[in-house]
């Protein structure tokens, strides 16, 4: 098996980001379609025959979500998050740079869904290029009458705005990213309600992953029974992984859900380097709990990652090779969620700083077995306790990696006593020994 | 919108079946079962939940998770547990996440004995610490604000301060800064947290991360008591708890949560403003002038020469009362003027007396809102009064009413007000027109009572404004009108009265239960006093007196041409006050006999009294009051009488029993007997039915005693033209007065004089803000500081009422005054330095707007 190319179909043609080129392809005329000939309804039904879901990592069913939404003629809206921040993730980040109007166009037909008549994509600040090209493209689609008033020469109206964010990975939480939209302190919000009820500005809204969006045009062109052809059981469709870490050839690759990891990790990135076995892989993303080899062979769907105790979330897999100790690993991994917890929940705040704390003491000898135990319950403790689910993100691979390396880490905490304890012995030089032996006994 | 009707629905608690309102949050329907869930975040009185400190997790059935009971509004037949074992380790978890890095300095911590994190940790925590390294660090303990101090190494993030600041008083000054386990709380840029509600987030922190810098180790928990009663600083009469010491020290105030009067809050005034009660500078002991000066005597010795002084003066005796006087103490001083000395020359109101016609359609239960009336109204009209300044916690009201239940504001006031932004429709009009504005706002509302011409253009208000406001008005469910006493003082106050009672029919107040009006007074009991009888028309019960008496601005006139020869001041101080200062210092000058209680004796008293009685501070005083929504409630005596200092009632009745009138009253509760039985719709009421929340006498059988009152028909006077010039108007400050003085926590708040203006003014007459300019009217002027307002109504210029310096009772004359504005310092011949900076200030010169 190999890539089975969707998104990315025409990721080789020169200046895919233009409207022209785009247009040339067959651009817009899903959007057209949804806008003109189809009733919200049918969108909807569309999107929910396809199997569709969402991409971000809760891999909730889209046209579920988009279902939510109550009826009335209140000011709906249309979040796009593009604020790609999970440790490993750089999908969204290929699918913007390369084919902007692929995403406004799923916009348009996600608005249509939604019956929403404002749409906001917020992009990671950091995505300064991307945002660039999202901007340029937007203006293309203004000028063409695809976003405004009267979109298509219909009575719709859709607004777009690309909102570039101040560098929170906390934004990228749903409700974080509404409150940063506004102004605000990008803080989670309590749920319920929820967005599909009270989203942005209080109005329902919408959020779709950047990559679940751009599946929604081809979905309206080639039918929903196409899409669902693809993938296996209640994972359908293609999907975009994006592998790092100790691989021969990392980089974003679309297959076809049910793949089986291996033919992704060793097949499309070419395994760990020569010479060296995979210890462990995250199979979505820094905050999925760590699978080991011998869930290999699984087929990469949302069930099967969920069955073996971890999740596809952003199907951004990162290997580990049994070149790296898992100590530094947890450390560094913990340190990431410690410096982006927003602080407002207790669990989180509280959890990720004393994680840290822990694995430094472990890395720097001055730790027990014991220490250990109050880790493993202190993660405990955090996951399901949180306000949002950034404290389970670091809480859940930190279990993973205790549960599946215990004997590592009990080892590392006794090897870096015992190099701690040695370093301690203050010794005498060199000189003072000479000149003890030359003194002889007193 | 009405109030909501609240439905029971049952439920079951860790295995009782329990009812309870439904839509209560769980942690609040957990109590209808006797089941406590600790928590951090949650206080409804702050908004919505934000279900931060995750300390109130339990199980409900059918949810796989464990949900935050502060976010999870009960339902019928719900099934809870709050003992299973995972909810216990859950809150043994996030105590012990709260203590990792909460210093364990309870020992020297003020909130140690009273703190809700001590509380928890002993009640829900595992008793046990593993966390063994070294825990956060902040810079501490800070000054958040010269009121309260910050600990941020023991702050545990609640929101609950930040929330109070955003979401309750809109301050807008506390926010979070930094994330993670860096959080903490701040302003920006650092800058003092000022305003006139701060105290209460030390109040709502459940740790000790937010102390009193005026409390800070004054005591433990274990070496005071609490003490309830009313503050009286202000006409809010917000519920208080005094913390006492020895019986003989006020240490500390806080709120004492009455949702029908204050909600649970209290402005900095009423929390730090005790410290007054023990100032160096109260008067202790009773005094006498002898030799031109003022001696501490026997009680004996100021009684008697009091008693003979009045005796000697008899009809010719006039008194002023004023600020907490009580109801106890307003009855005993009219019966001592009317019965004993024969004078019906009394007055509580600076600026004239109300019409006694109106003061009693004014109490009529179905024309009077109560304050939690204000939360369930579709629209507040506030007439021409600054709330934050004049009853703060009313200012507190409004806002959660327009914020939480989207009820529609409408300012109709000549000042700019704090209560702008947050207004549906803002409408301006000249210093001393509010008649023509409330007659050009009843004409707009259909009122058949207004047929003055160009009523807009006497108002010197926008005519779409005023058409705005009674678009809002019209079509609105219930409506509460806020309306200051000053629309009603000078020469045209009888005619605003009138007007306001014309928008009030229009409106059709009377036919709705929650609709009303609310005085906002001057004086604290103002609304007491008038109804126990101390009024120059009125007797006990609101009934004609059987002697017409004088105002205070005719009292002045008679006491300058001798024609009165005796002034008592009861809590009065007239050149503060009361407008045409100048009169007033001849009158003092002039008069032979000058009788006050006071708690602090400055300047006229200083120079003209003869007799001083020590006045008690509140938590020495036994009485009641009546707010201005018609509640009784008590003020309780919390501490021994200071020094010398005598309860007021008794040296009231024994100056009566002296003069001749002995009232035969050896207690407190004895006046409070006699008063409940002289005014008619008190009636019947009882010291234990006020109890510890008070009674509205409206909602009383004995309401129907008031002497009828129909609201009056016939067409309203038509309101003068505007005169030409700068109008002068006064705006009340919180902070100005003798309690802020004393109070040395407080006194960095008491104000300058300041003029603002609008800055097209400002421009004219080459001024700007900063500026020291000279106001003058009539031959008298004073100092002020010039601030530009932008909202400012051109030809308007504000000063604060009640300042200790530059007081604006030389130029305020009871009517509509325009005055003369000129930059401090200038030469006369036009060519000195600050004659050039005027040419030169244009409008580029002009400073933003405060």
């Amino acid at each position: 098996m190999s890539e089975l190319k969707n998104l990315t179909a025409n990721y080789d043609e020169p200046n895919l980001h233009t409207m022209e080129v785009y247009e040339r392809l067959g651009g817009y005329r899903s959007a057209r379609k949804a806008v003109l000939d189809m009733p919200q309804e049918e969108v909807l039904s569309q999107l929910e025959a396809s199997g569709l879901r969402g991409r971000g990592g809760a891999g909730f069913s889209m046209a579920k979500k988009a279902g939510f939404m109550p009826e009335g003629t209140m000011e709906k809206y249309l979040c796009c998050n593009a604020d790609e921040s999970e440790p490993g993730a750089f999908k969204d980040r290929v699918l913007m740079q390369r084919n902007p109007h692929q995403l406004i166009e799923g916009c348009i037909i996600g608005a249509i869904a939604a019956g929403a008549t404002r749409a906001f994509i917020f992009i990671r600040g950091e995505y300064e290029t991307q945002a660039k090209i999202l901007d340029a493209a937007v203006i293309e689609a203004y000028e063409k009458g695809y976003l405004g008033v009267g979109i298509f020469g219909s009575q719709t109206v859709l607004e777009l705005v690309v909102h570039r964010g101040q560098g929170a990975y906390i934004c990228g939480e749903e409700s974080a990213l509404l409150d940063g939209l506004e102004g605000n302190r990008g803080n989670p919000r309590l749920k319920p309600p929820f967005p599909a009820n009270q989203g942005l500005y209080q109005g329902p809204t919408l959020i779709n992953n950047v990559e679940t969006l751009c599946n929604a045009p081809a979905i309206i062109e080639h039918g929903p029974e196409w899409f669902a052809a693809m993938g296996v059981d209640k994972s359908t469709g293609t999907k975009m992984v994006s592998v790092s870490g100790n691989v021969q050839r990392p980089g974003n690759f679309e297959v076809e859900l049910g793949i089986p990891v291996r033919e992704i990790i060793y097949g499309l990135a070419g395994g760990p380097p020569e010479g060296r076995d995979l210890k462990c892989f995250f199979p979505g993303g820094s905050s999925a709990p760590v699978l080991t080899k011998e869930h290999l062979d699984l087929p990469f769907t949302y069930e099967a990652m969920a069955e073996a105790g971890s999740m596809l979330g952003t199907a951004s897999i990162i290997v580990v090779d049994d070149s790296q100790p898992i100590v530094p690993l947890a450390l560094n991994l913990a340190g990431f969620y410690r410096h982006e917890s927003c602080g407002k929940c207790v669990p989180c705040r509280e959890g990720t700083v004393w994680t840290v704390r822990m694995l430094e003491r472990i890395d720097e000898g001055d730790a027990t077995p014991m220490d250990l135990e109050i880790m493993a319950e202190v993660q405990t403790n955090i996951i399901g306790n949180c306000l949002c689910v950034l404290g389970d993100s670091m809480a859940m691979p930190i279990g993973s990696m205790i549960k599946h390396f215990r004997q590592e880490f009990e080892e590392h905490i006794e090897a870096a006593r015992a190099a701690r304890d040695r370093e301690h012995i203050p010794a005498f030089s060199a000189g003072e020994l000479a000149a003890a032996v030359e003194a002889g006994p007193a | 919108m009405a109030r909501p009707e609240i439905k029971e629905i049952s439920f079951e608690i860790d295995g009782r079946e329990v009812r309870a309102p439904e839509g209560a949050m769980l942690v609040e329907a957990a109590k209808s079962g006797d089941v406590e869930i600790p928590y951090f975040c949650f206080e409804p009185k702050l908004g919505e939940p934000v279900g931060a400190c995750r300390m109130c997790l339990v199980e409900i059935e059918g949810i796989p998770k464990l949900q935050t009971s502060c976010s999870t509004p009960v339902k019928d037949g719900m099934v809870v547990n709050t003992t299973s074992d995972r909810v216990k380790s859950a809150q043994n978890a996030i105590v012990e996440f709260l203590l990792i890095n909460h210093p364990l300095d309870c020992p020297v911590c003020d909130k140690g004995g009273e703190c809700p994190l001590q509380d928890i940790s002993y009640g829900w925590g595992g008793g046990k610490s593993r966390f063994i390294e070294p825990k956060r660090h902040f810079r501490k303990p800070l000054e958040l604000s010269p009121l309260v101090a910050i600990d941020r190494e023991r702050c545990i993030l609640c929101y609950r301060c930040v929330r109070f600041s955003q979401e309750v008083a809109e301050d807008y000054q506390l926010v979070f800064l930094e994330r993670g386990d860096h959080t903490y709380v701040g302003t920006h840029d650092g800058r003092p947290y000022v305003g006139p509600f701060s105290g209460n987030i030390i109040e709502l922190c459940p740790v000790g991360a937010l102390t009193s810098t005026a409390y800070r180790f004054r005591a433990r928990p274990w070496d005071v008591e609490e003490a309830g009663s009313i503050c009286t600083f202000c006409p809010s009469q917000c519920n208080v708890q005094l913390t006492i010491r020895d019986d003989s020290k006020v240490l500390r105030a806080g709120a004492r949560d009455n949702h029908e009067v204050d909600d649970g809050w209290l402005c900095d005034k009423g929390r730090f403003g005790y410290q007054s009660i023990h100032s160096e500078e109260r008067l202790r002991a009773p005094m006498v002038r002898e030799g031109g000066a003022l001696i501490e005597v026997s009680w004996d010795r100021a009684l008697d020469e009091a008693a003979a002084a009045l005796t000697e003066a008899g009809a010719a005796t006039a008194a002023l009362a004023g600020g907490a006087t009580t109801n106890e103490e307003a009855f005993l001083l009219q019966h001592l003027m009317r019965n004993a000395l024969g004078s019906p020359h009394l007055d509580a109101r600076a600026g004239g007396a109300l019409d006694a016609g109106q003061a009693r359609v004014l109490a009529r239960p179905d024309l009077s809102a109560r304050v939690s009336d204000i939360d369930h109204a579709d629209v507040i009209l506030v007439v021409d009064t600054e709330l934050v300044e004049e009853a703060p916690i009313l200012d507190l009201r409004v806002r959660k009413a327009a914020r939480r239940n989207g009820a529609k504001v409408v300012t109709l006031t000549s000042r700019p007000g704090s209560l702008d932004p947050n207004a549906a429709v803002s409408v301006r009009f000249a210093p001393g027109a509010a008649e023509a504005a409330l007659s050009a706002l009843a004409a707009e509302l259909g009122s058949e009572r207004a047929t003055g011409p160009r009523l807009h253009s006497r108002a010197g208000a926008e005519p779409g404004a005023i058409g705005a406001a009674a678009e809002l008005l019209r079509d609105a469910g219930d409506v509460v009108v806020l309306w200051g006493e000053g629309i009603s003082d000078g020469t045209r106050g009888a005619g605003a009265v009138d007007a306001l009672l014309a928008v009030t029919r229009a409106l059709g107040i009377a036919g709705r239960q929650e609709s009303g009006l609310i005085e906002v007074p001057g004086a604290t009991n103002a609304r007491g006093m008038r109804e126990t009888g101390v009024a120059p028309g009125l007797a006990p019960g609101l009934t004609d007196a059987a002697e017409a008496g004088m105002t205070a601005a005719q009292m002045a006139a008679a006491l300058g041409e001798g024609e009165l020869s005796a002034l008592i001041l009861l809590h009065a101080d007239p050149l503060a006050t009361h407008p045409e200062r100048p009169r007033w210092e001849a009158a003092l000058d002039g008069v032979s006999t000058v009788i006050a209680f006071t708690e602090f004796v400055g300047g006229a008293l200083a120079e003209n009294a003869t007799v001083i009685f020590p006045a008690e501070s509140y938590a020495e005083k036994e009485g009641t009051l009546t707010h201005p929504d018609g509640r009784l409630q008590r003020v309780r005596q919390a501490i021994g009488h200071q020094g010398r200092v005598r309860p007021e009632w008794s040296v009231l009745a024994e100056l009566a029993e002296r003069c001749g009138a002995g009232l035969d009253v050896l207690s407190a509760p004895q006046v409070s007997e006699k008063l409940f039985v002289a005014v008619g719709f008190y009636n019947g009421l009882t010291l234990e039915e006020i109890g510890g929340k008070g009674v509205r006498w409206q909602d009383r059988d004995a309401a129907s005693r008031l002497p009828a009152a129909e609201l009056p028909e016939g067409s309203l006077e038509v309101a003068p033209e505007l005169s030409e010039g700068m109008r002068l108007g006064t705006t009340a400050s919180l902070w100005s007065g003798p309690t802020v003085e004393h109070a040395p926590s407080l006194r960095f708040l008491a104000p300058a004089q300041r003029a603002e203006l609008a800055p097209s003014d400002a421009r004219r007459l080459g001024v700007t803000s900063g500026d020291e300019v000279e106001v003058a009217a009539g031959g008298e002027s004073l100092r002020a500081t010039v601030a530009l307002r932008q909202a400012m109504q051109p030809g308007s210029v504000f000063l604060v009422a009640g300042t200790a310096e530059n007081n604006p009772t030389v130029l305020t004359n009871g009517v509509p005054r325009a005055v003369e504005i000129t930059k401090a310092g200038s030469t006369e011949n036009g060519a000195g330095p600050s004659a050039g900076a005027s040419t030169a200030t244009g409008p580029g010169a002009q400073t933003p707007p405060t």
